[in-house]
């Protein structure tokens, strides 16, 4: 299985919490033998290298100046989705799923859905709404316009609490089957991970899509 | 290349019958007429109130997509945010064809759709650079506006060619992004005289003017660099010498202030603020106009001149940009820039010497046919179409 994992923080660039759980997650999967790309951002580190045994490809806005964390992200989707098509056409035109990890990629995983037919799933660490407080101006709007999109578009969403699920449903209208719980504390999170990649990935197979 | 016809995807945000600004005739007939000359042409825009999402236009297959869905803090984060739409539904697009051979780009408000499109499918870009920031800004003075820049900096870097429509603005481009002057391509836009000819003005005029005053026409937004007033400017020192009717067509943020500076210096009665006009009435009016007058102080091309030249309307214009190159001594008039007297100059002369004015139009309409046809146009740039599919077909991607 070769799974493309894109958030916008892995180390050294640590932001929150996301980055270690991407860490744990990458490396874990590629020790299982999942054959593991992430991509992500660094202000100056760029290109591709081996750090315990998962492949992380680094890329930078090409535009520097910006007016907010929105603009900011949906200039650097583009160079996401480039890695991820790099991956994708060096990789005999194989990448089995995509795993966005909350909204910033979403744009890219989207593309690639569309262009490559790339499945992929969307965990979330966190919300907007959560993260603004139930602020509404149209910053707030858009960015959870993005979130609806990944919540559409999305072959599953990933939840780490039972309340995080709860939220997802009740904010963007997620039905529970499409939502899975796997809280990063159990023993066997990231085999339960696999398991649902496996599950979109039988989908697709069997869709025939 | 395994196809006969070359496959075209362009992207712009504005295509008929959404019209803001030159970029949505110069797409229409730029497709229109490539579609004629063998290419196939997808046209992906947004949406546009009762137009269909889907249809054929002129030969083009014109596809709308969803543009104000998503909440938008500002202008350009609106731009992104239908990119990410374009780009989304334009790979769906692009995947149920079998492909694109290329994708064409206008101007920075498509530039992160066309950049993520290249790159999912491999297949090289175009970009068309009608405008540019630091034009229309005359500078940059904020982040908002250094990050319309970078977009366009990165589009013209991702592009395999960069095509400008004027040698102003292809020196303009190569300057501001510094690209080497072999990547750049001039073809200019053009004008169909087709459509000016079968125009019957008859009892049309008089809505406008009384018989006894001549008509003098602008056309295009309101805004600082169209130098509407300078025109308002010049007008007192043309009405000493001619009795004219002045007409604005067109809408904008200076709107206020214009009427506001009319009134000043007590002319509202011989200036006619029309706001937007349909293409029919425009046209008609272009017809009747004594003279057309572009006092702009910035200006890439200047397609207004071009119209005017193709309804025989005689040209008064100021001598930058892309207007230098359009009109020559011998098919209009060149004023200097920002500067009321010489434009009232201008204008005087042609509107005070009939023989003059009419040798102009019938010079002017002939170098229109001549070198700003579509067909023409449409040719140039199928050749820069299939350079780059040969270039391609050597490349690693291929």
């Amino acid at each position: 299985m070769l799974v493309v994992i894109l958030s916008w923080e892995y180390p050294p660039r640590i932001v929150g919490l996301l980055s270690d759980y991407v860490k744990e997650l990458s490396s874990k999967l590629a020790k299982m033998g999942v054959k593991t790309y992430t991509v992500t951002y660094h202000d100056s580190i760029t290109g591709e290298v081996k750090e315990d045994e998962v492949i992380v490809y680094r890329v930078t806005n090409p535009v520097k100046t910006h007016i907010s964390v929105l603009t900011w992200t949906l200039t650097l989707n583009q160079e996401i989705a480039r890695a991820a098509a790099n991956i994708w056409y060096r990789e005999n035109r194989q990448v089995d799923v995509v795993d966005v990890q909350d909204w910033h990629f979403v744009p890219a995983a989207v593309t690639l859905k569309n262009a490559l037919h790339i499945p992929f799933v969307y965990t979330v660490e966190s919300l907007e709404d959560h993260r603004s407080y139930g602020a509404n101006s149209p910053l707030n709007m858009a960015i959870k316009s993005v979130e609806q999109l990944g919540m559409n578009e999305a072959e599953k969403v990933i939840a780490k609490s039972v309340w995080m699920a709860q939220e997802i449903k009740r904010i963007y209208n997620v039905p529970m089957r499409k939502i899975k719980v796997v809280t990063p504390k159990d023993e066997t999170w990231v085999e339960e991970i696999l398991r649902i990649y496996r599950s979109v990935i039988r989908k697709r197979i069997s869709s025939g899509s | 290349m395994a196809h006969d016809e070359v496959r075209v995807m362009m992207l712009t945000w504005e295509y008929p019958p959404r019209i803001i600004g030159g970029i949505s005739p110069h797409v229409y007939y730029l497709s229109k007429y490539l579609a004629k000359n063998g290419a196939k042409v997808y046209v992906i825009t947004c949406d546009f109130p009762g137009a269909s999402q889907h249809e054929t236009i002129e030969g083009a297959e014109v596809f709308r997509i969803s543009s104000y869905k998503n909440p938008a803090p500002d202008f350009a984060s609106w731009v992104y945010l239908m990119n990410m739409n374009m780009q989304k539904e334009a790979a769906a697009i692009a995947k149920d064809l079998g492909g694109v051979d290329i994708f064409h780009a206008h101007d920075w408000l498509v530039a992160t759709a066309s950049i993520g499109l290249k790159h999912v499918f491999r297949k090289p870009l175009i970009a068309t650079i009608h405008s540019t920031e630091i034009g229309r800004r005359n500078g940059l003075h904020s982040d908002y506006e250094r990050m319309i820049h970078e977009t366009e900096a990165w589009l013209t870097y991702e592009a395999w060619r960069v095509i400008c429509c004027s040698n102003y603005m292809r020196d303009h481009v190569k300057e501001i992004f510094q690209l080497p002057l072999d990547k750049l391509d001039m073809i200019p836009n053009g004008v169909e005289t087709r459509e000016y000819e079968e125009i019957d003005t008859s009892d049309f005029r008089m809505k406008f003017a009384l018989p006894e005053e001549k008509i003098v026409l602008f056309v295009g937004r309101l805004v600082y660099e169209k130098g509407v007033h300078i025109l308002i400017n010049a007008i007192p020192k043309i009405l000493e010498k001619v009795n004219a009717k002045f007409i604005i067509v067109g809408d904008g943020y200076m709107r206020e202030n214009l009427l506001e500076l009319v009134k000043k210096i007590g002319l509202a009665h011989k200036v006619l603020f029309t706001g937007f006009l349909d293409d029919k009435t425009l046209k008609k009016l272009q017809r009747c106009a004594d003279v057309s007058v572009v006092p702009s102080l910035f200006e890439p091309f200047g397609i207004v001149a071009l119209e005017a030249m193709a309804a025989k309307s005689p040209v008064v214009v100021s001598d930058t940009g892309g207007l230098s190159e359009i009109v020559e001594h011998d098919t209009g008039v060149k004023v200097y820039p920002n500067n009321p007297d010489s434009l009232a100059w201008g204008i005087t002369r042609v509107l005070l010497d009939e023989k003059y004015a009419n040798w102009l139009r019938e010079n002017a309409y002939k170098k229109v046919r001549e070198k700003y046809s579509w067909e023409k146009i449409s040719q140039q740039t199928k050749k820069v179409y299939l350079e780059v599919l040969n270039q391609y077909s050597r490349a690693y991607w291929a």
